[in-house]
């Protein structure tokens, strides 16, 4: 019983973690209809960012989002003028081409600059603590805590502003957004600069617990896939649903199923999204369909 | 008759190195309603796109209220004073009544002019003033096309263009759509120009009309006029 009630505990703070991990996937996906390959390249450069900064500047990688937001949502923003406005409105294949070629650029890039050797980010504080007979590893926890109270800003910001409102309004429908003076473009370019800020902070944000290496990133892009197909396009809510499903069950099947590898964690995920997929191939809240058919 | 708010002239558009209209003229007094008609293919839905930025104009002018148009973007001709209300669904199914509304005045930055303007439109339409918080998705194709005019009418737009404002509408529907528009037209002196394929009943709402024929102007003049042609009612009304 304790066993299963640690495994819950750890799924859920692990889930808290790839929800914010996702939500950059699924918002591109969902405003702008592109399924963004290279997604785990940026956490990749932002558990990068967050080693050199740690290495060279001792700063905290907690502290160094402070940085590592403002200029990834700089190098977002810029991409999107730049390259992926250019095939947004070009046929799915293109997008996928693109940010595929993005991804290899960025790792073998970054495999050039800092060669494959693992880094590490090796906090103080990485530890655990007891409470209630339950084991709260410290940096697990304050990721969990920071995940969600980033998910709870960007809410508030999609649900009152009135930039947030023009990103749903493009999200729902691009060409009603247009004909009320929304610049679309621009749009695009923020969504993108919020999303890629976003991933590169979780990555920041796990480089204490992990290795850190060039092609760290293609494993987290599925899971982010998958979870996308659990909660559906740009739906933070439902991120959050989907990336909790998953982390507890990746922690229910390694605590349960003995000697199989640390590779499970994807093995659970591609098999939940294969799960999905044969099942509800709309996504488990009905959120996947197509966005609106455009209008000429 | 007032100086035209709106007038095209002599204008050639199309697509890639086709053009499809080849030298329309129109144009629309402040206070009218006008209605455009023609079979399919005869160019309604590209004046409508020329007029408004979506498709190139190659040759001719579209000028309004004192201002040259003529290829313009979408915005421009926003913040020119028209409005348009496209043919397939355009509300933001996922936001309710009130939030679309307040789209309608993305332009406008002054929050305190964006919510009595909404206070207007839903006086105006008290059955969009029942549904305030509900989501837009999930009302009638006939209430979704009247959020759609509100939502078109809240930067106090000079003219509104609509693209077959009945498509895709029961016909009951239909006439409770057009008599909106003329109640409009009645009470704030709202300027329209409509593209109808529904001919009949767009040539009965509306002041003057338009027919297109292979991207020219075939006939023209007042609605009653054009109702009681015999060469109109046999080609285009379906009529005898």
């Amino acid at each position: 019983m304790d066993q299963f009630l640690q495994a819950l505990v750890s799924g859920l703070l692990l889930g808290g973690f790839y929800a914010v991990m996702a939500l950059g996937l699924s918002v591109i996906w969902g405003v702008m209809g592109v399924i963004n390959l290279a997604h785990g390249e940026f956490l990749m450069i932002g558990a990068y960012m967050a080693w050199g900064l740690f290495r060279f500047f001792g700063l905290d990688p907690f502290a160094s989002l402070l940085l590592i937001l403002p200029l990834m949502f700089l190098v977002g923003y810029l991409l999107q003028i730049i390259l992926i406005n250019r095939i947004v409105e070009r046929p799915y294949l293109m997008a996928l081409l693109v940010t595929f070629g993005v991804s290899i650029a960025l790792a073998n890039t970054f495999k050039i600059l800092f060669t494959s050797d693992p880094r590490n980010v090796p906090v103080v504080y990485n530890g655990s603590m007891q409470l209630v007979g339950i084991t709260f590893p410290i940096v697990k926890t304050i990721i969990f805590f920071v995940a969600l109270l980033s998910m709870i800003c960007l809410q508030i910001f999609l649900q009152r502003s009135r930039l947030g409102k023009s990103i749903r309004a493009t999200a729902q429908n691009k060409n009603a957004a247009r004909i009320v003076g929304v610049d679309i473009n621009r749009v695009y370019a923020i969504t993108a600069g919020l999303c890629i800020a976003l991933t590169a902070a979780a990555g920041a944000m796990i480089s204490p617990t992990q290795a850190i290496f060039p092609f760290m990133g293609p494993p987290f892009t599925l899971k982010a896939f998958t979870i996308t197909a659990l909660g559906g396009l740009g739906r933070i809510p439902g991120a959050l649903l989907g990336g909790i499903i998953l982390g507890i069950t990746e922690i229910l099947v390694s605590t349960y199923v003995q000697g199989i590898g640390t590779n499970l964690g994807i093995v659970t995920s591609f098999a939940l999204l294969v799960l999905i997929l044969v099942l509800r191939p709309q996504g488990l809240l009905g959120g996947l369909r197509p966005l609106d058919a455009e209008a000429e | 008759m007032s100086a035209p708010l709106l007038s095209v002239y002599d204008l050639y558009a199309g697509y890639q190195d086709f053009d499809i209209l080849k030298g329309i003229d129109l144009e629309v007094h402040p206070g009218e309603i006008v209605c455009v008609i023609g079979p399919n293919g005869a160019g309604k839905s590209t004046v409508f796109k020329a007029i408004y930025g979506f498709v190139k104009v190659r040759q001719g002018a579209v000028r309004f209220d004192g201002q040259e148009i003529t290829n313009a973007r979408p915005r421009d001709v926003l913040n020119a004073g028209i409005s348009i209300v496209p043919q397939l669904r355009s509300v933001f199914p996922q936001m309710t009544v009130m939030e679309n509304l307040e789209m309608g005045m993305y332009l406008e930055k002054n929050q305190t002019r964006v919510r009595r303007r909404i206070q207007y439109i839903l006086d105006l339409f008290p059955r969009l003033g029942e549904r305030r918080a509900q989501m837009a998705g999930t009302m009638s194709g006939g209430e979704q096309r009247m959020l759609e005019i509100g939502r078109a009418l809240m930067l106090e737009p000079k003219m509104v263009m609509m693209d077959e404002p009945s498509a895709g509408l029961a016909p009951l529907i239909i006439r409770t759509i057009f008599e909106n528009i003329q109640r409009l037209n009645r009470e704030i002196g709202l300027t329209v120009l409509m593209i109808e394929q529904n001919a009949r009943q767009g040539l009965e709402a509306s002041h003057r009309g338009y027919v297109l024929e292979l991207g020219r102007n075939a006939y023209e003049g007042p609605a009653r006029a054009l109702l009681d042609n015999r060469d109109v009612r046999r080609a285009f009304l379906g009529g005898q």
